[in-house]
């Protein structure tokens, strides 16, 4: 075979290993379940959509999203507000390209009354402007962009989870308190990571921290975080902060240990670092890792433990925060319905603004004026407790 | 500085083991003319082989239990994949069936572990890190760099020194005249996919401990091992020997030294090396050479 032929065959490959990854991503289609078909003109029942990641990396949150939401309905023989539920779920896929078209079929084809759910910011910010118009309501159970409930903030649009800087804002005060020197700050390279590390590096330089330095490493794609662990060492930085989710906070709190920083340097970050499968995969390495989240299975309340008990007998795993998320977006639906004068977008969103505290395994919450998640948010310490590692409560943070 | 040698040193280590998942996928294509996306997936099912048989704080016994289940589960799937794939002489359609594939195995594998990332222990006794230059650096990846020399060896000597490697060469330079030889040529070639697979197979229980297991890590891993046997050449063995210690090195030390361009540094080192080498540096002309 000539070297021609190769080479135009090997930019064949190239191309088709491309296409593949991105096939590979759009792929999922719609899952419908429940969906009885027979027309919505029951008023008794009432029509949810349920849209969450069942496909891609978000998968595992969006698993615990709906076990989450389904354990509220189940503890309620199935009905919000009094009514039975019809749960229309959807498989919102890795981004806007699924997520989108998923979220409009179960308005415009499955009638939904609201839409529960999201994962993906880019996902949420998409949907945003088709929500407003189309005035039905959108319960963000998890996406994290500031702008959601900040810039492009929608009357159609409430989050029962957090937004990304808050979370880290959180944490500053209490770092700046308990280290003396500097504070290297590492991220995923994308909004949330830049978001997480706004966030926290306000409220740490206001309360008097001092910043180390500062590194984005590329999303998706990082594997091996040892060029920047050692840039850290080099730095000679007192602590880090990190903002990572799912296999990358896997992969770095693991070589956070296996390169010797762990112990010498402590490692803060806010909970995702050490939430749910990825503190499961990361076992005895993440011990000592502090982070700050509004959730903790650990949190020593009698709505919690009842919570986590029911949890786990319906799923056979203990909750993660995104099962939490899940679960008090079905209670504020209940709670909304309940309090209603109809189906409609409008009187449901007047609703929503009338929910007051929620009553959730997190604690007290409820919606500030921008529609967001008005919450505690906890100091949490990994440690190990009868062989397996979970997020110990230190304390409240503010 | 030392910090930078640390860096070559970890490059080293990703090098080994790019170069035990590129081999496979640069000599069927080579050898055989087929083009197996679904290489990635083969990878993936060693690392889950990994998952099931080693449990945190194992010894080294079911670390090497799993190698060789990974590398017998591989060859499985290699031998599987010579013989559909001999069906068609097209490269799309060996591209689409083997994509299938590599679809149902990494769903097949997602239904049975979950979508769930899992970490794999590194075997007890090489677990810990020694100092490497004022650095603590893990003992399991000087283990795998150790490894990515005696592969590269055993590999330059089966393919140049063995009858068989000789048979292999001429298998490929002229199928129909070794067949006339009395030799069972399709039988040389499945054996040759077979063990690449099992090879990528095994490079996914050594990957293990630095790499993990979760659904997705096929794309990314055969990816990388496309632009490795790019970069080194099709069909040759120095080839993606050279291309996966490149690369190994772009990713650390690049990282290292240009951190701000760390995602596109492998694509860059791609695009060089095809603008001045369009067939990749060290390609296989007539036959194969290790």
């Amino acid at each position: 075979m000539g070297a021609v032929s190769l080479v135009s065959l090997t930019r064949t490959l190239a191309g088709l290993a491309l296409g593949a990854l991105a096939l590979s991503g759009c792929g999922s289609s719609l899952d419908e379940s429940g969906g009885s078909g027979s027309g919505g003109a029951r008023s008794e029942k009432v029509r949810i959509g349920l849209l969450v990641p069942l496909s891609g990396v978000y998968a595992p949150i969006g698993e615990d999203m709906k076990a989450g939401f389904e354990l509220y309905l189940d503890q309620h023989d199935g009905k919000l507000g009094g009514r039975e539920v019809d749960l229309v779920t959807a498989d919102e896929g890795e981004g806007p390209q699924t997520g989108v078209p998923a979220a409009q079929k179960l308005v415009d084809q499955n009638q939904v009354t609201a839409v529960a759910g999201v994962v993906n910011s880019a996902t949420a910010l998409g949907l945003r402007d088709f929500f407003h118009e189309s005035k039905k309501p959108l319960l963000i159970a998890n996406a994290g962009a500031d702008d959601i409930t900040g810039a492009r903030k929608s009357a159609y649009v409430w989050r029962t989870s957090f937004s990304n800087g808050d979370v880290s804002a959180a944490l500053g005060p209490a770092v700046a308190k308990e280290v003396k020197g500097g504070v290297y700050l590492v991220a995923a390279d994308y909004a949330a990571g830049k978001e997480m590390v706004a966030g926290f590096r306000k409220t740490f330089e206001a309360a008097g921290g001092k910043v180390a330095g500062e590194k984005y490493t590329p999303f998706g794609k990082t594997q091996d975080f040892q060029p920047y662990l050692s840039a850290i060492r080099e730095s000679g930085a007192d602590a880090v902060f990190a903002f990572y989710a799912g296999a990358e906070a896997v992969n770095f709190v693991k070589q956070y240990k296996q390169f010797g920083l762990a112990g010498k340097t402590p490692l803060y970050g806010t909970g995702f670092l050490t939430e749910g499968g990825a503190l499961a995969a990361q076992g005895a390495a993440a011990v000592g890792v502090k982070t700050s989240l509004h959730y903790s299975t650990e949190l020593d309340t009698p709505v919690n433990k009842e919570f986590v008990a029911a949890y786990e007998k319906a799923a056979k795993k203990p909750p993660t925060v995104y099962a939490v998320q899940g679960y008090d977006t079905a209670a504020v639906l209940d709670k909304a319905l309940a309090g209603a004068g109809g189906d409609g977008g409008d009187a449901l969103v007047e609703a929503l603004g009338k929910v007051g505290s929620v009553d959730s395994p997190r604690g007290p919450w409820k919606f500030d004026a921008d529609h967001n998640a008005e919450q505690t948010y906890y100091l949490r310490e990994v440690e190990t407790s009868g062989g397996t590692a979970v997020n110990a409560v230190v304390g409240e943070l503010e | 500085m030392a910090t930078h040698l640390v860096s070559v040193l970890n490059g080293l280590a990703m090098g080994s083991l790019l170069f035990a998942i590129a081999l496979g996928l640069s000599l069927v294509f080579g050898m055989m003319d087929v083009l197996n996306l679904a290489h990635g997936a083969v990878y993936l099912v060693g690392a889950y082989v990994a998952v099931a048989l080693v449990s945190d704080g194992a010894g080294v016994a079911p670390f090497v239990l799993a190698v060789l289940a990974a590398a017998v589960a591989g060859a499985v799937l290699g031998g599987l994949l010579a013989s559909l794939t001999r069906a068609t002489p097209h490269h799309l359609d060996q591209a689409l069936l083997t994509l299938g594939v590599a679809l149902v195995v990494g769903e097949g594998l997602s239904l049975v572990f979950g979508n769930d990332v899992h970490s794999i222990a590194a075997p007890e006794p090489v677990a810990g890190g020694v100092t490497v230059l004022g650095e603590t650096y893990p003992v399991y990846r000087l283990l795998v760099i150790g490894f990515g020399a005696v592969l590269a060896v055993a590999v330059y000597v089966l393919v140049e020194r063995s009858p068989l490697g000789s048979l292999i060469r001429a298998t490929v330079a002229d199928r129909a005249m070794v067949a006339a030889l009395g030799v069972n040529t399709g039988r040389v070639l499945v054996g040759v996919f077979a063990a690449g697979a099992a090879l990528a197979a095994v490079g996914g229980v050594l990957a293990g401990p630095i790499l993990g297991a979760q659904p997705g890590l096929d794309e990314k891993v055969l990816l990388l091992a496309l632009v490795v046997v790019v970069i080194g050449g099709l069909g040759s063995v120095r080839g993606a020997l050279l291309g996966a210690v490149l690369i190994g090195q772009v990713q650390a030390l690049g990282t290292a030294l240009l951190p701000e361009y760390a995602s596109f540094l492998v694509f860059a080192a791609m695009a060089l090396v095809l603008l001045l080498r369009p067939a990749g540096l060290l390609p296989a002309r007539s036959g194969v050479h290790a």
